[in-house]
C-alpha cells in the first residue's frame, strides 16, 4: 500500500497539477489584462513571448500598442517567467488555446457551452476557471456556465 | 447679501466646472498649437464636433462596422465592455469615474490604439482635441 502512494505521488508530481505562478506583476496586469484576461506567463514560451511582444499594433486585430520602455519591461518579465515542459511543449505560436496539451485538456467540452455568450471563446480562462486568475486551473474549481462543475 | 449669493453661486460654478488638471491643459494647448498649425482657421476644440466623431460607424478592421460607442456605449457615465473579449470597461466620463482624462500619457496611448482600430489610422490634433472635449463634459 505504501509502495502505491508512493508511486501514485510520484506521478502526480510529474503531471501538470493546474497550477502557475500568478501573474503578479503590476505593469503587466495595468497594460496587458486592462482588456483581456491576464494570462501567466507560464502558459507560452519565449519564443512565442517574442512574437506576441513583437507585433503588439496588430495584436490579433487590436493595437495594442506600448511605449519602447513599457514594452521592453514586459517583454522581460515575460522571459523570466516564460513556460517550458508539457503545457508549452511544440506551441511556438501566439495562442495558448494552440498547445496541444491544452486541446487534449480541452477537447470533450461541447462546443455550444464554448461559443455561450458567457464564454465565447476558449481564451476567456476565467468564465470556467474560477480560479484562473490566482493560477489555479485545478478540475476542482471549474465551473462552466449553464453546466456546472466538470469533474 | 447680494455678494454673498454672488460669491456661492461663482463657488458653485466652480466646482462644476468640468476642467482638466495642469498636465492635461498643458497637453490640449499643445493639441491647439498643433490644429491651429494644420488649420489657420482652427478658433478652438469642439463636443459637438468631438461627439459627432464618437459616434460616427467606421468600416472596421474586422470586416464589422464599429464606432468608439462599439465598446464605451452611447452613454459615458456608465462602463462598457471590450468587444473582443468581453471584459468590462469603467466609464469613461469623468464625472463618474474620476480617474480618466487625468494622466496624459494614458490618455495619448488610448486615443492612439482606439483611433487606429476604430479609423484605421491616427486620428489629427483637431479630431484628438474636440474628442477630449466632449469626453471632459460627460
Amino acid at each position: 500500500m505504501k509502495k502505491l502512494l508512493i508511486i501514485t505521488a510520484f506521478g502526480l508530481s510529474f503531471a501538470f497539477a493546474g497550477n502557475v505562478a500568478p501573474a503578479d506583476n503590476a505593469q503587466y496586469q495595468k497594460e496587458c489584462a486592462s482588456c483581456h484576461f491576464g494570462y501567466q506567463p507560464a502558459l507560452l514560451n519565449k519564443t512565442s513571448w517574442e512574437k506576441v511582444m513583437g507585433n503588439l499594433s496588430d495584436h490579433f486585430g487590436t493595437d495594442a500598442s506600448l511605449g519602447k520602455v513599457e514594452s521592453e519591461q514586459i517583454l522581460n518579465y515575460l522571459l523570466t517567467n516564460a513556460g517550458s515542459g508539457k503545457i508549452t511543449a511544440n506551441n511556438s505560436t501566439m495562442q495558448i488555446t494552440k498547445s496541444p496539451y491544452f486541446i487534449k485538456e480541452h477537447r470533450k467540452i461541447p462546443a455550444k457551452l464554448i461559443e455561450q455568450k458567457e464564454v465565447s471563446s476558449l481564451a476567456n480562462c476565467l468564465a470556467c476557471h474560477t480560479t484562473a486568475d490566482k493560477g489555479n486551473y485545478s478540475e476542482r474549481a471549474i465551473v462552466i456556465p449553464n453546466y456546472g462543475r466538470w469533474e | 447679501m447680494k455678494k454673498i449669493v454672488c460669491f456661492i453661486l461663482l463657488a458653485f460654478t466652480l466646482l462644476n466646472a468640468k476642467e482638466f488638471n495642469a498636465p492635461m491643459k498643458t497637453y490640449m494647448e499643445s493639441l491647439s498649437v498643433e490644429a491651429k498649425a494644420q488649420n489657420p482657421n482652427f478658433t478652438g476644440f469642439d463636443a459637438k464636433r468631438g461627439e459627432a466623431i464618437f459616434v460616427s460607424k467606421q468600416a472596421g478592421k474586422k470586416g464589422t462596422q464599429m464606432s468608439c460607442t462599439t465598446c464605451h456605449t452611447t452613454n459615458l457615465k456608465n462602463g462598457g465592455q471590450n468587444v473582443n473579449t468581453n471584459k468590462p470597461i469603467t466609464a469613461l466620463a469623468p464625472s463618474a469615474n474620476s480617474t480618466r482624462l487625468t494622466d496624459v500619457a494614458e490618455v495619448e496611448k488610448w486615443l492612439r490604439r482606439n483611433f487606429n482600430d476604430v479609423f484605421a489610422r491616427e486620428g489629427s490634433a483637431l479630431e484628438k482635441g474636440d474628442v477630449l472635449t466632449y469626453i471632459i463634459n460627460q
